[in-house]
Parts: C-alpha cells; sequence; structure tokens
C-alpha cells in the first residue's frame, strides 16, 4: 500500500510538472520537410480571396506542397496567436499569419524568435515605404507587407449631382470642403455625408498618418497627444462633421456597412479593403466614384493620401517554416502576375511597388463609372507618409474614445489632449 | 489489546488509502487544472511587460490599479450594474415564482419554460439579437415610435445612459429566469398547511408573502444574490458584444477590461491578472457583506 500511495505522488507530481513546464519551445531553424502549411486570415473577401489566388498559383508549381487557408475573424486571431505564443508552443499555431499593422510591432516585440526573419526572403525595397515600419523590428525583416490600407473618399455620384457638385469637386480637398459638400448635400438630399462608430476612430487615424503624424513619437513608445498639432486639428475636424450634422450614427460593422448600401450616406472615407463590400450592392452600380483622401486644411504636410488597417503576411518559427517562407516569397512577395489576378478578380491593391502597374490597372470599372478607380489607389499608395505605429494604437485609442466624447459634449479640445496624454502617460509604461 | 490496536490502525490505513485512491483522480485533477492555474495566475500578477517578455515588479501592478482611470470607470460601471441589476432582478423573480406557484393557474409548464428558456439560449446569440432590437432603428425604439411614448428614436447604443440601460435589460432578461427556478423549487417546499393557518388567522396575500414567502426563502434570497453578484462581476459577453464597453468607456465592465488588456491593446498579462485578482478580492468582500446582511452564521 505504502508503494501505491509513493507511485500516485509520483505520479501525481509528474502530472503536475508536465503542466508547469516551459520547456516545450519549438526547435527554431529545422524544417522537418513537412509540406503542408497553413495560413490563417480574415476577410473572406478579401484576404482569403487573395490566399486562394495565391495558392492555386503556387500549388501549380509545386504539387508536393499543401497549403491549408483557414478562416478566423481578426480578434480570434490576435487571441489564438497570443495565447500560443505565450504558452511557448507552436502546437496548434499556423505556418502563415496575417497580422494588421497596428499589431504588429506589439507581436514582434512581445515574442521575439517566435517569428521567422524574412530579411534574406524577399527585398523590403520592394515594398510600400511606409509599409516598412510596422513590418520590420531591429533591422530584420520580419513581414512581406500586403494589404495596402490605402484609404480614399468613395462618394455618391447622385446625390453629390442632386447637391449641385460634381466629381472633380471633391477631388484632392481638404476637410472643411468636405463639410462644406456635406451640408449641401444634406440639405438637398436629407442624406447624411458619412457615417460613423463613435467607438472607432479610423477617420482620425486617417487623417494623422495623412499628415505624417501618429499617437506616439518615433520611438513607437512614447505618446504623442499633447501639442501634436496634427492630432488637434484632426480632432478640431472630426468635431466639425457632427456640429455640420451630416454623420449617421452606427454601432458596429454590419451597421456600417448598411449605412451605404442601404444608399443612407453620400460618402465613406476609409481603406481600399472596403471596395468588395461597396460593389456588393449591384443596384447602386455606376453611381458611385472614388476620390483622393481629403487632407487636414491648417497642417501644411498633410497630403490626399492615407492608410488605414492595412495587413501583412508574417511566418512562425516552427515546423515548416522554410516552405511557408518560400510560398510568401513566391506569391506575395514578389510575383506581379498574382497581382494583376488579385486586382482584376477581386479589387485588390497591394503594396509590392513592381506590381503597381500593369494591364489590370488600365481596367475601367463601370461600378465606378468607368473610372480607373485601381490605378488611382496605386499612385496613393506611394504618398502615403510613413509613419511608426508603435506598440499602443489601440491602448490609445481607448484614452482617446473617452476623451473625444467629452469633447464632443463641450470640453476644451486643448484639455482634451491634456488629459490624455496624462492617462497615456501614466497607462502606458 | 497489545494486538489489537495496530490491527484497527492497519485497517483504517488501509480504508483511508482506498478512500484515498477513489479521490486521488479528482483531487490531481483540481489542483493540475484549478489550483496550479489560480497560482500561476497570482505569481504572474506581480509581473509586468508585453507578451512573453515578463519579469517581476512587486506590487506596482496593485498600486496602479488605484490610479488607472480606466479600471476605475470599468469597476463604477460594474457597480451601476450591480446595484440596479441585481435588486430588480431577484424581486422580479420572486414576484414570478409566486405568481406560477398559484396552484389555480392555467399553462403553468408552458409559462415557466418560456420564463427559463432565455438563461439557455446561447450569450453571443442573445446579445446580437438585443444589439439589433435596440439599434437606433431597431425593432424597441419603431415600437415605441408608432406607440407615440417617444418623439425621436433613443440612442439605445451609442448614448452613454442607454447603452447602460440596455445591458441592464439585457441581462435580467436573461437572468431572471434563472433565479426564478430557484425560488419555485424553494416555494414548494414551503408547507402549505402554514398558508392555510396564517388564512384563517386572517393574513391577506400580501402579508403572507412578507411574513411566510420570504422569511422562509431567505437562504434561496441570499444565494442567488451572491450568485448574481458573482456573476455581474465577472460580465463580459453582453458588453462585448452589444456596446463593445461603448460610448466612450460607459458601459466597459471589468472583465472586458482584462480581455482589452490581454488581447486588444499591448497583451499586458501581468496587469491583467492583477484586475482579475482584484476581482476576487471584490467578490469576497461582497459575498462576506451579503452573509453578514442575511445574518447567516455559516
Amino acid at each position: 500500500m505504502k508503494k501505491m500511495t509513493f507511485l500516485l505522488l509520483i505520479a501525481s507530481l509528474i502530472l503536475l510538472s508536465a503542466c508547469s513546464s516551459n520547456s516545450e519551445k519549438v526547435a527554431t531553424t529545422t524544417d522537418s520537410g513537412k509540406k503542408e502549411i497553413t495560413v490563417w486570415a480574415w476577410d473572406p473577401n478579401f484576404n482569403i480571396a487573395a490566399l486562394k489566388l495565391a495558392k492555386d498559383r503556387y500549388v501549380a508549381k509545386h504539387p508536393d506542397v499543401t497549403v491549408n487557408i483557414v478562416e478566423y475573424a481578426q480578434n480570434d486571431i490576435v487571441q489564438k496567436m497570443n495565447a500560443g505564443l505565450n504558452s511557448g508552443s507552436t502546437k496548434g499555431l499556423p505556418n502563415v499569419v496575417l497580422i494588421e499593422d497596428y499589431r504588429a510591432q506589439n507581436f514582434l516585440q512581445a515574442y521575439p524568435d517566435s517569428f521567422h526573419d524574412m530579411s534574406s526572403t524577399i527585398k523590403a525595397s520592394d515594398f510600400a515605404d511606409y509599409k516598412i515600419g510596422p513590418t520590420s523590428y531591429n533591422g530584420k525583416q520580419y513581414g512581406v507587407p500586403f494589404d495596402s490600407g490605402v484609404m480614399g473618399l468613395y462618394v455618391r455620384t447622385d446625390y453629390l449631382e442632386q447637391a449641385g457638385y460634381k466629381v472633380a469637386d471633391l477631388t484632392n480637398i481638404d476637410w472643411d470642403k468636405f463639410i462644406e459638400i456635406g451640408k449641401a448635400v444634406k440639405q438637398k438630399t436629407g442624406k447624411e455625408m458619412l457615417t460613423q462608430d463613435p467607438n472607432d476612430l479610423g477617420l482620425i487615424r486617417g487623417m494623422i498618418q495623412a499628415a505624417g503624424s501618429w499617437y506616439l513619437k518615433e520611438d513607437g513608445k512614447t505618446p504623442n497627444l499633447a501639442g501634436n498639432p496634427a492630432l488637434k486639428e484632426a480632432l478640431l475636424t472630426y468635431k466639425s462633421l457632427f456640429d455640420a450634422n451630416i454623420v449617421k450614427m452606427n454601432a458596429d460593422w454590419s451597421q456600417f456597412l448598411a449605412a451605404f448600401n442601404s444608399g443612407a450616406v453620400a460618402s465613406v472615407p476609409t481603406g481600399n479593403w472596403i471596395t468588395p463590400s461597396i460593389k456588393a450592392e449591384a443596384s447602386q452600380s455606376g453611381k458611385w466614384a472614388v476620390v483622393p483622401f481629403p487632407k487636414l486644411k491648417n497642417i501644411p504636410e498633410s497630403v490626399n493620401a492615407s492608410s488605414l488597417g492595412g495587413s501583412s503576411w508574417y511566418v512562425l518559427n516552427s515546423d515548416g517554416q522554410d516552405t511557408a517562407a518560400d510560398f510568401l516569397k513566391e506569391t506575395f512577395g514578389t510575383d506581379p502576375e498574382l497581382y494583376q489576378d488579385m486586382l482584376s478578380k477581386i479589387g485588390i491593391v497591394g503594396s509590392l511597388n513592381a506590381a503597381s502597374s500593369g494591364k489590370a490597372y488600365d481596367v475601367e470599372d463601370p461600378y465606378f463609372g468607368g473610372d480607373k478607380v485601381y490605378k488611382k489607389f496605386a499612385e496613393w499608395t506611394k504618398q502615403v507618409p510613413k509613419v511608426n505605429y508603435g506598440l499602443h494604437t489601440y491602448a490609445i485609442e481607448d484614452i482617446m474614445t473617452v476623451e473625444i466624447q467629452n469633447y464632443l459634449n463641450g470640453k476644451d479640445v486643448d484639455a482634451v489632449l491634456k488629459d490624455a496624454q496624462g492617462q497615456a502617460e501614466a497607462q502606458l509604461k | 489489546m497489545k494486538t489489537a490496536a495496530p490491527k484497527i490502525t492497519t485497517t483504517r490505513l488501509k480504508a483511508g488509502m482506498t478512500g484515498w485512491l477513489f479521490i486521488s483522480i479528482a483531487v490531481i485533477m483540481i489542483a493540475a487544472f484549478y489550483f496550479y492555474p489560480m497560482i500561476q495566475a497570482l505569481i504572474l500578477s506581480f509581473k509586468t511587460g508585453t507578451g512573453s517578455n515578463l519579469s517581476f515588479n512587486g506590487i506596482d501592478n496593485y498600486k496602479r490599479l488605484f490610479t488607472d482611470k480606466m479600471f476605475i470607470t470599468a469597476v463604477k460601471n460594474t457597480f451601476i450594474y450591480l446595484i440596479f441589476q441585481v435588486p430588480l432582478m431577484v424581486i422580479l423573480a420572486l414576484f414570478i415564482s409566486v405568481l406560477l406557484n398559484d396552484k389555480n393557474l392555467k399553462f403553468k409548464g408552458f409559462f415557466r419554460t418560456a420564463i427559463f428558456l432565455p438563461c439557455i439560449t446561447s450569450l453571443v446569440a442573445y446579445s446580437v439579437v438585443f444589439k439589433y432590437l435596440f439599434s437606433s432603428d431597431g425593432l424597441v425604439n419603431s415600437l415605441l415610435l408608432n406607440l407615440h411614448v417617444i418623439g425621436t428614436p433613443i440612442q439605445w447604443i451609442t448614448d452613454p445612459f442607454w447603452a447602460k440601460v440596455t445591458i441592464i435589460i439585457a441581462i435580467t432578461w436573461r437572468w431572471t429566469g434563472y433565479n426564478m427556478i430557484f425560488y419555485l423549487s424553494g416555494l414548494q417546499n414551503i408547507d402549505n398547511s402554514i398558508y392555510e393557518a396564517a388564512r384563517i388567522d386572517g393574513a391577506s396575500p400580501i402579508r403572507q408573502f412578507f411574513s411566510i414567502t420570504v422569511p422562509l426563502l431567505k437562504p434561496i434570497i441570499l444565494f442567488t444574490s451572491i450568485t448574481s453578484t458573482i456573476g455581474t462581476l465577472q460580465l463580459f459577453d453582453e458588453i462585448m458584444n452589444i456596446t463593445k464597453g461603448g460610448p466612450g468607456n460607459a458601459t466597459s465592465s471589468i472583465s472586458q477590461y482584462i480581455y482589452n488588456l490581454s488581447f486588444k491593446y499591448s497583451s499586458d498579462f501581468g496587469y491583467a491578472a492583477t484586475v482579475s485578482y482584484s476581482i476576487v478580492i471584490m467578490i469576497i468582500i461582497l459575498s462576506i457583506i451579503q452573509f453578514k446582511v442575511a445574518g447567516e452564521k455559516k
């Protein structure tokens, strides 16, 4: 019986220590020769659709490789990646994962050694300059830049005409002009100019990046809120939009989509990834046009181009990483033909410089009144100012959402920025 | 005598061993999957850093709690839910259960099922449905508009005040039936002769309710209010799915803040564990208070 107790004790100890063992870190360099890779991404109309095209092209050349594409919501990917990487085991994680640029530095710095160095696999200079900041760390290139996130102003030409404006009147404008036109549209058609979710400050992010500024300083860690002229101007502009009474409120993504698919708003200033969703409403074909993203009036550095929620591909340090790296290299990393395909079939503008011209870019899209919209997007991609998103975009945004509510309710703008700065400094040590 | 004593010890020991053998698997499992993570989380709450780059920083995380505006807002919000929702739900559940316990009521089974059904629906599914019911052009607004109760649509989800109201309505809808079941089973254990005696003495139904039903259900009322308090302190799904904590931080809860710290911001797992332990401490304190108020000795 004593033996029995002893055995039990040992067994329980083993069980417990097995749970606490942290030594399961996966070997980092060897490729076991496994020819099956798994890729995680979100958005079936955009990223997943692009992946399928890439997979078909790659597998045609490498029949020995199997590529599994798994679709998850972006939040789920972030959760699963954090949980997996934290446990020190890459089991259950994919070989290739799509990460939003705002979050990239967070992953690269929080889990060093977990991502495969792609510096020698792809050439960073082949991609849009502003995409390199988020995707590299310590001088090494980790991500393969993909979705440019380049912003445009999608406008309803029919509503504008009713209000007495042409597309040219909205081209390369600043936000003050946008508000002026918005008021006229509201008066003539009764439609709001744009829709906004008070919890999502994407528009402000777009505005400040267009002015070459961000919530954080160059180091990616120090909050840059109080005394940031671009951010202040963005807030003033944001409030003017609400004061002009041209904003339709929405509470989530589906209401956002419904706002323009149902014809309730006259414009959508957002990333080019919205194109498939805009075109999803076939009855509005020919009624849309795309013009450059408006700039901030009183900020001289501000340009008519910005980026919102772009994303890039990353390879995890685990079995099959060489196959995964090769997959990215041959597809999104170097293949201009693939980009032509993605553009003509799905309407995706990537950030590979070599792929910013070609036949597909000259195609006139009847949905946008026969305009060569993709050529426009590709040109704007080259103009997007480079900023360092750093580690804390979403943490600061949560502080800002509260302060912006206060601001919209009458608090002084300088006090708003000062308080936000104080909070951010206290929180982001 | 000398030989008998050790014999008993051996038998006892054997019996003890067999007992341990039976529960050993459960003990090991509980130790591995409950106590081990709890202790790990406690250790984690003294660490700081992002992702897997963690280092000990003493009680700094606990100090940070008191200066963290977002945490304080989340605690305030959670307590607002607690103060309004728990009494509301307990009283409502008690009221409904007394109605449904009426012997002369027809279709009792149907009503009981109908009121219990919400708490077996998926949390996410019902949250999403609520979000649509309460959206600015949703069913609730159009109903109120058509009945001329309101002139302009209420911004249920995008207004700080109404968003809290929406959350309270949602959780009350979901959990009232759950508490009702406890009261119903409690009511059925009260001997009917007590009520008969009361009626003979001329006690009105209201008097019967306050002088017989409530005192006899006290242990159950205590139980439901403690479980509801714990549930409210851990509130997550509704907030996450209906308002995402917004507008601003107007509806954020402590659990949602833990989620944000871990996954939305820069993976600050150490501080997130600290916030989790703050919930543990609050639950312990509130439970003690409730026991004291209810006058339970145990």
